[in-house]
């Protein structure tokens, strides 16, 4: 070699030496980094089904949301973006017109069209399907797909929020061809779709591997593999985050964050969640199909003291039935008031006679809960109220749900699918919905009105009258709005979403490397 | 546990219990036995007199003195030998009220295991047969029954409460009284005195009180007592597994399962109830191989 | 020898039985657990459709009637789909079991390389501290609750001292604290039994001779004590195996270990009645056949135990 290479060799080498060291040195301490290029997720439970239209649970939604696309795609920052669609507009009042995107591939390679959109779309409520999904597209009349890249929605009443229900869970866009060769099982065991990243395995309670589609319309992922895992139990997970084992948990309670915060390789990062944590009220029963009642036990909790002590200040109190950040979200309003006294007024007032109620919680399903419910009988106990707190199974919950069986009160956490509290509170406690405890004419004529109207002004004075008239009756008492934490490496540079998507594709999550 | 192959247990122990003969002849008790019953009569005690022993209300919440360590002054200014567990409620206190739960289940269920199984098996002995047959077939489904399981499932339909809980730590364990009462009726009925009092018209159920019974009580002690350390156990456990007795009221399971998320932080919680239960498991397991090897040494290998 | 036919023969009749009699009461207490079609659809699902599920499963036939329809393909080896899971239930729970079994070799290994020498050890060394300490960590090893060991287990050497993973299942080092938990009883068992065997062996006979005829005593010591331990142990051993499935369901939970225990815990819980039922009818079966081939093993072996 000429002394001329060697120098240019070194000054090379130096160059680079140089540039690899000058950001950290820029940037005053050691910015963590890694080489690696794969990502491995905990979460607390195993994932159960891969097709996205059988499965509304945040572990299956995290992954199918990254196999899949939508039409259209809400981000972490909360606005719509293009999905699959790349645009849209409601041609007439009750029709929505959308774009396709083009040279959009299947994971199999077969071609994206409208056709399969439109198949897609209807599987979700076609009735001998059966989805999990089956009410998240109701309002659609019917489908058109006039050429392979447009594709035309006919929705029943005018629906405002049409794209916004193709965003979320059961929007998400399954292939026709291969699900129609295959069957549903096999679909099921071997998913396709046109996401970030395609199945390659899943081996029951051990873990889940995905890998790059290094063709995706939206740029390869800044990893190449991403791993799924369930770690079920709360202090192996986050040891596994602090040992480096895993490089993402999710639902990281607030009582620990600190130690993920407080360890040198680690950090935490939470969005506010979109929805509430609520106490949802069978008001059919006695007493709590007493207006005074509902009021007492609301004045009675001492949310402040929940928030600040048992979710360690990580949440908000909430004012009414909408959560921050939808639509029409009224900050003007005061949050929910702890009034030990005036409770106790209340209850005298509406006769109450030492009835028992019943706060029934599900072990492990929602964070704080089971704790929360301890504390809030407590507080209830001190204004007079028999309260009782019953530990019921998941199943057991899932059958209260069904059979409207709830024996007093129950923790919900109810999700806004839309940004808007039609997808939200309307979505639960409308009539005919899971939550369908109470009903109130001029609350339902207002939802009703609400959900179909394109003119946001008469939207907003519907909600606010509905959240006047939910004040006085609350079929939900909304207890907080929880940030829901996410524990990482310091080397994830990701976003969580509000919505509990768990977001892949790169414009949300990069490695930063060495 | 197989059905006709008896369990070795070794004679000798370090802890030098003496045989049988000898120990009759000095009438003395060694003494970790001393020790054992000392604290057996301390748990009893404090479990009786929990509500006067313990420092405070074992389910009264203080939010802002959650998760304290072991401390002379938490967050809401008072003494916690033990630390507070995650809603501020003290860990000593809770301990020694589960002291309760885990003593009172344990005894119900021996005495519900016990009246069932002493029940089959001189049903079992005495009459003979296919009865004889029916209950040791019995036996066997229930030995070849993984039961844990089986309590998770009833417990799971019938929801986790006392009575439920008592009947299905109970039937745990029939089958060690009806194995030894049973072949207790069996030897005694080829007595010759037996078929002597029927002869002379006496009832066979007064046979049974006035000379199995006493034969077997001996053996009864000792089945009960070991009975007893594995019922605690099993009713901690299902504890642990968030089926037993129900919060706010503490058992030494439930908090164990409240702790485990806090066992790297809040270690205590879990800890402390957890070093008692298994004190008390040991101690009533010695004392119980004390009373075998005392009482009745045919019983090794039950 | 005809004697000992009639015997085995009356056993097999009786273990086929109590198989029996457990399938039923799986049955019957899973049936009785409630529905599992509330987890299977949306809660707004129309009444329609949950019937229509409903008979999908077979469930809106009386209840005697699915009890027969379970008995009839129980003879055919048929234990239905999982419901949880869509797949056959007999291949998920074979499925499960590797781990299971990975799980219980491994603590009969540990439990028998770790007791074996040990109780020699403290035989040998009787009275000494090093007596005081086994025996103590055996007496603690047959009382602790199984799952309070296993947290300990996890306290002290994963969390604190970092040395080993807290959960699940993967490579060898996951392995060594759930077999340590799920070993326990039979560690301690198999070294106070040892213990015992040796010191009997150190006091008969054939050590004087073996010393007088300059035979090295250790070998003597440790033939002889295999002989006189070695039904015990292998006792011990095969109850362990015939409980693994019931024995294992805690180990599995705390540990988070992909076993069948644990697929058996959340099949209750999610109400999938093929696998409960499959899962507990293998576990009582290999109980059942290893305390069979146990009586076998004693029967031929041991004049004294076979019945009068």
């Amino acid at each position: 070699m000429s002394s001329m290479t060697r120098r240019r060799l070194l000054e090379r080498s130096l160059a680079l030496g140089a540039a690899a060291v000058l950001p950290g040195v820029l940037a005053g301490k050691a910015v963590a980094q890694t080489s690696r290029r794969d990502l491995t997720v905990a979460q607390g439970g195993d994932v159960a089904k891969l097709d996205p239209h059988f499965s509304t649970s945040s572990n299956d939604i995290r992954v199918s949301f990254n196999i899949f696309d939508n039409l259209t795609s809400r981000h972490p920052d909360g606005k719509l973006y293009p999905g699959l669609a790349t645009e849209w507009k409601r041609t007439a009042p009750t029709t929505w017109t959308f774009k396709l995107r083009r040279g959009v591939k299947w994971h199999n390679g077969d071609p994206f069209t409208s056709a399969d959109a439109k198949f897609s779309i209807e599987r979700t409520y076609d009735p001998t399907v059966k989805t999990l999904v089956s009410t998240a597209l109701a309002t659609i009349d019917r489908i058109e797909a006039p050429d392979p890249s447009s594709l035309v929605i006919v929705t029943k009443q005018p629906d405002p929020l049409l794209p916004a229900r193709l965003a979320f869970y059961g929007g998400q866009i399954v292939p026709r061809k291969y699900l129609e060769t295959v069957g549903a099982d096999a679909f099921n065991a071997k998913p396709v779709g046109t996401g970030p990243v395609r199945f390659v395995s899943w081996v029951k309670d051990d873990k889940l591997v995905l890998e790059a589609n290094a063709d995706y319309w939206g740029g390869k992922t800044n990893v190449d593999r991403v791993v799924f895992r369930a770690i079920p139990d709360t202090a192996p997970r986050i040891a596994a985050l602090l040992k480096g084992e895993v490089d993402i948990i999710t639902q990281l309670p607030p009582d620990h964050l600190e130690r993920v915060t407080g360890n040198p390789g680690t950090t935490a990062k939470g969005a506010l969640y979109a929805g509430l944590y609520v106490l949802a009220v069978n008001s059919k029963r006695p007493p709590l199909d007493n207006p005074l009642v509902k009021q007492a036990l609301s004045l009675g909790i001492d949310r402040a003291t929940l928030v600040k002590e048992l979710w360690r200040g990580r949440g908000i109190v909430p004012n009414s039935m909408i959560a921050k950040g939808d639509n029409h979200y009224d900050a003007s309003l005061p949050p929910f008031v702890y009034n030990p006294g005036e409770a106790r007024e209340r209850l005298k007032r509406a006769g109450y006679r030492n009835e028992e109620i019943i706060i029934e919680v599900a072990e492990g399903y929602l964070a704080v809960t089971k704790p929360a419910s301890e504390a809030i009988a407590s507080m209830l106990s001190e204004i007079g109220v028999n309260a009782k707190v019953e530990v019921i199974e998941y199943s057991v919950r899932a059958q209260r749900i069904r059979e409207k069986a709830f024996k007093g009160l129950w923790w919900s956490d109810p999700t806004s699918t839309l940004g808007d509290p039609d997808g939200m509170f309307w979505r639960l406690l409308g009539p005919g919905g899971p939550q369908d405890y109470w009903r109130h004419p001029r609350f339902d004529e207002l939802g009703q009105a609400a959900r179909f109207s394109v003119d946001e002004k008469f939207r907003g004075e519907a909600y606010r009258e509905m959240t006047k008239i939910f004040l006085e009756h609350l079929p939900w008492i909304p207890i907080v709005q929880p940030y829901e934490d996410y524990g990482l490496q310091k080397f994830v540079d990701w976003t969580p979403n509000p919505n509990q998507q768990f977001e892949v594709r790169r414009f949300n999550l990069k490695l930063q490397r060495g | 546990m197989a059905s006709s192959i008896p369990a070795p247990v070794p004679a000798d122990t370090l802890l030098a219990i003496p045989p049988a003969a000898s120990l009759r002849r000095r009438g003395r008790i060694p003494w970790p036995v001393t020790c054992g019953l000392a604290f057996l009569a301390a748990l009893v005690i404090t479990a009786v007199m929990a509500p006067w022993v313990a420092p405070y209300d074992p389910v009264r919440q203080s939010l802002r003195a959650r998760l304290a360590p072991p401390t002379l002054a938490a967050g809401d200014g008072r003494v916690h030998l033990l630390g507070t567990d995650h809603l501020g409620r003290d860990v000593l206190s809770r301990v020694i009220h589960g002291g309760r739960v885990s003593l009172v289940v344990g005894f119900a269920a021996v005495v519900v295991g016990g009246l069932v199984g002493a029940t089959l098996g001189i049903l079992a002995g005495f009459q003979g047969g296919w009865i004889d047959t029916v209950v040791m077939t019995l036996a066997d489904a229930q030995l070849a029954f993984p039961f844990i399981l089986l309590a998770i499932g009833i417990i799971a339909v019938l929801g986790p409460s006392f009575p439920t809980l008592v009947v299905v730590i109970g039937l745990s364990g029939w089958v060690a009284y009806t194995r030894v009462l049973r072949s207790q009726v069996l030897v005694l009925r080829t007595r010759e005195f037996v078929d002597a009092i029927r002869g002379l018209g006496g009832s066979p159920l007064r046979v049974i009180l006035g000379h199995v019974l006493p034969n077997v009580l001996s053996s009864l002690v000792v089945i009960a007592t070991l009975e007893l350390g594995r019922a605690i156990v099993l009713e901690a456990t299902l504890g642990f597994l968030g089926l037993g007795i129900q919060p706010p009221t503490p058992s030494w399971g439930g908090m164990i399962h409240e702790g485990r998320e806090y066992l790297d932080s809040a270690w205590w919680i879990s800890t402390f109830p957890g070093l008692v239960l298994m004190l008390t498991s040991l101690v009533v397991s010695r004392t119980g191989d004390w009373f075998r090897d005392v009482l009745d040494p045919t019983l090794r290998g039950e | 020898m005809r004697a000992l036919v009639v015997f085995l023969g009356l056993r097999l009749l009786r273990a086929l039985i109590a198989l029996w009699l457990v399938s039923t009461v799986v049955f019957v207490v899973m049936r009785l657990s409630g529905d599992p079609t509330p987890l299977l659809l949306p809660p707004d699902a129309p009444h329609a459709e949950i019937l229509r599920l409903r008979t999908e499963l077979g469930l809106d036939r009386p209840l005697p009637v699915q009890y027969l329809a379970f008995l009839a393909s129980l003879l055919r080896g048929d234990f239905g789909r999982s419901i949880h899971f869509r797949e056959p239930a007999a291949r998920v729970v074979l499925g499960y079991l590797p781990a299971t079994l990975e799980l219980g070799l491994a603590a009969f290994l540990l439990a028998s390389l770790i007791a074996l020498p040990v109780g020699l050890l403290s035989a040998v060394r009787r009275n000494t501290w090093i007596d005081h300490v086994v025996m103590t960590g055996a007496l603690v090893g047959q009382a602790a609750p199984t799952f309070f060991l296993g947290i300990v287990f996890i306290l002290v050497l994963s969390l604190q001292a970092g040395l080993l993973p807290t959960s699940g299942r993967g490579e060898w080092r996951h392995l060594v604290l759930p077999a340590l938990t799920l070993g326990a009883f039979a560690m301690a068992s198999i070294a106070r039994l040892t213990r015992s065997a040796v010191l009997e062996v150190l006091r008969a006979d054939y050590i004087r001779t073996a010393r007088a005829k300059g035979v090295p005593e250790a070998l003597v010591v440790i033939k002889h004590t295999l002989r006189n331990a070695a039904l015990p142990i292998v006792t011990i051993t095969a109850l362990q195996f015939g409980t693994l499935l019931g024995g294992a369901v805690v180990t599995e939970t705390v540990f988070s270990w992909p076993g069948m225990g644990r697929l058996a815990v959340q099949s209750i819980y999610n109400r999938d009645y093929p696998v409960v039922q499959c899962a507990v009818f293998l576990s009582a079966l290999v109980f059942i056949v290893l305390n069979f081939c146990v009586d076998l093993l004693y029967g031929l072996l041991d004049p004294r135990a076979r019945p009068r």
